[in-house]
């Protein structure tokens, strides 16, 4: 459901030339038209639920959750994420490496529960279990600080002390299994904080918003990933939408994939419950009754478990308009 | 009810009382007043039919008797001129007069009608007001109840009020049972959260994905920075400078500075059990302070005093001891 795409009601159209490399923010919007050829694998691609996804890679699979723009929502898809995989059976450690402004406890609704983070652990303080936040109502979800808040991180070995991080939960024998996904929540930027975070990825989640300010450092952080060596890159399109899609005031999701030619991990709409979930310290993917956009994080997780990428997004279907719709009812 | 009746009959007939010395030639005045007289009457009348049936039967018999005394009082007249003028100018002041009164409506039934009045005036003020009472309870209770509220942040803590309540926390449990999810019968429309939706497909090639790759390698030429430095340090002479990330001396949340050796912290990182290494050097650093405040007090000590004396020297080297490390920062 994160397919949950909420499109432009107008039709795609599948022979959009492609062929010559789009030059970025100078394109208008295009409405395609596309007819599905074969329904059943489009179900199949955008909504899954009533079988556990089955892990493709090698584990631990270290993902880092970017996005250049500050605001757009890499936190909170780092703790619906995090909290739909270890619904699905996987064990997961949640790095918020967001070193000055770290928020993903809150989210997570641990704050309080933050005694010791990544840096004593380098400093000898403590061990890294000791240092390792158990979320209680999923046990194999579990939550690492970089640093306390007012804090410096010495970034001599910043990268290299992430990577140290990952090795040592790799080969943890405390009792628990090594984490399936180990998820990084980026700092926003690609200052001194972003090259720590994503030193030790193997794949990149791109977060952004279908706005061309988002989307500009999106590219850019693509491009950098990119340098890296980072390639299995997929983007997740938040706070879409259908109003302002409807009357072509927002770019369509597959507008935003045009303009960065990245596959589509998710899309998730826009909902007031995730400031709720947020004051609530409580992911909107633990929510009931399950909310659209708490259903579009779930699919996105299930996705990134399979590697998998959305064959089609979800367009909302025009009110049927009845005889009387002429006179305006 | 008889009462307030009565009173009224008694305020009609003093109205009535001046049509006894009416002349002949005002018969037609005299009985036009009494005509409107009796309808004002029957007005009256009319409105106490609602009241009660007693009332009414009295206001008849009322009105009867009066006409009768009016064709009483018509014969009576017929005395001299001046006798007759007297009356004419005290009956034209009598009827003025009578005018008034009847145009005053009476007393005892206003004030009746308003106390009926304003009894259903408070009544309802009263009903309005307990609604409002009610229904502002209400609200705060939902409010209260409504998850994820603000509620949320003071049970948490990061708000302070002792005004707020505090809410019980979802949880949706079952990732793989999803009721709000169905399936169209054409396999092409998804209904969520009561929401119908149509599925569009993506139409990202992987031609267009590496056309994609190759704008942006030629857009963006980066390497990871490796080392970090203090603006204004010197570039050491193996280091390439791309390389080289450059990290202002007041930088928030990063830092140049190391004050952990590099093998020391990923050997922290690495350990699996025991204390931690800056614990147990403090500890072992502090263990050496005591035996060597020990060992020196022994020499202070004569060899041959009593068990008492010992013990008392070793209770003042632990107050020693303790006392250099509270002076110890």
């Amino acid at each position: 459901m994160s397919s949950l795409q909420l499109l432009s009601l107008k039709p795609h159209s599948s022979s959009y030339p492609f062929l010559s490399p789009p030059s970025i923010f100078s394109k208008t919007l295009k409405p395609k038209t596309h007819q599905p050829k074969n329904p059943k694998t489009h179900i199949v691609s955008v909504l899954q639920w009533n079988r556990k996804p089955q892990l493709s890679g090698p584990t631990p699979r270290v993902v880092v959750i970017t996005s250049g723009k500050g605001g757009v929502g890499k936190t909170t898809t780092t703790a619906n994420v995090g909290l739909s995989l270890a619904r699905l059976g996987f064990s997961v450690v949640a790095i918020d490496a967001d070193v000055g402004l770290r928020n993903l406890d809150l989210l997570l609704g641990l704050e309080n529960r933050v005694n010791y983070t990544a840096v004593e652990v380098l400093a000898g303080d403590c061990r890294l279990d000791q240092a390792l936040v158990r979320d209680k109502r999923w046990s194999n979800f579990e939550l690492l600080c970089i640093s306390k808040p007012r804090s410096k991180l010495p970034l001599g070995f910043g990268g290299k002390a992430l990577i140290w991080l990952v090795d040592a939960l790799k080969s943890r024998s405390d009792g628990r299994r090594p984490p399936d996904f180990v998820l990084i929540d980026c700092p926003a930027g690609i200052d001194a904080g972003f090259i720590t975070a994503i030193t030790p990825a193997n794949e990149a989640v791109l977060v952004t918003t279908p706005d061309i300010t988002a989307l500009r450092d999106a590219d850019r952080v693509t491009g950098l990933l990119e340098c890296d060596g980072i390639k299995d890159i997929k983007m997740i399109v938040n706070r879409v939408r259908t109003d302002l899609i409807r009357g072509e005031d927002m770019m369509s999701v597959l507008d935003v994939q045009e303009m960065l030619g990245l596959a589509l991990l998710g899309v998730i709409p826009e909902d007031s419950e995730v400031i709720r979930s947020t004051n609530r310290g409580y992911p909107l993917v633990l929510n009931k009754p399950p909310t659209l956009a708490g259903l579009a994080f779930e699919q996105a997780a299930w996705r990134l478990v399979e590697q998998d990428s959305m064959k089609a997004v979800m367009v909302e279907e025009e009110p049927k308009k009845g005889f009387f719709s002429f006179f305006g009812g | 009810m008889a009462s307030i009746s009565t009173s009224i009959s008694l305020l009609q007939l003093q109205s009535l009382s001046p049509l006894t010395a009416i002349s002949n030639s005002e018969k037609h005045r005299v009985f036009s007043d009494s005509i409107e007289f009796r309808t004002r009457l029957h007005f009256d009348l009319s409105r106490l039919k609602r009241c009660s049936t007693k009332s009414r039967w009295v206001f008849k018999v009322r009105a009867v008797g009066n006409s009768e005394e009016n064709s009483n009082d018509r014969e009576r007249v017929g005395g001299n001129g001046a006798e007759k003028r007297w009356t004419l100018d005290s009956g034209r002041i009598m009827g003025r007069l009578r005018g008034t009164v009847d145009a005053i409506p009476p007393v005892v039934f206003t004030m009746k009608k308003h106390i009926g009045k304003n009894f259903a005036i408070g009544l309802f003020i009263t009903i309005a007001f307990l609604v409002i009472v009610v229904r502002q309870v209400l609200s705060r209770r939902t409010r209260y109840n409504q998850q994820g509220s603000v509620a949320d942040l003071v049970k948490r803590g990061q708000l302070r009020s002792d005004r707020r309540g505090i809410s019980s926390p979802l949880k949706y449990d079952d990732p793989f049972n999803n009721p709000l999810v169905k399936i169209g019968k054409s396999n092409s429309t998804i209904e969520m959260c009561g929401k119908l939706y149509r599925l569009s497909p993506v139409t990202l090639t992987k031609e267009q994905q590496s056309s994609h790759q190759k704008r942006r390698s030629r857009a963006y030429q980066w390497k990871r920075p490796t080392i970090f430095l203090k603006e204004g340090d010197p570039i050491p002479p193996d280091v390439d400078p791309d390389t080289v990330r450059w990290i202002p001396a007041n930088h928030p949340f990063a830092t140049t500075v190391n004050d952990i050796d590099e093998d020391l912290a990923q050997n922290n990182v690495y350990q699996k059990d025991g204390v931690p290494f800056r614990i147990r050097a403090e500890h072992e650093a502090l263990q050496k302070k005591l035996e060597a405040l020990q060992s020196q007090g022994q020499l202070e000590l004569n060899p041959s005093s009593d068990h008492a004396n010992t013990s008392k020297s070793d209770g003042s080297f632990e107050s020693n001891a303790e006392s250099e490390e509270l002076k110890k920062p």
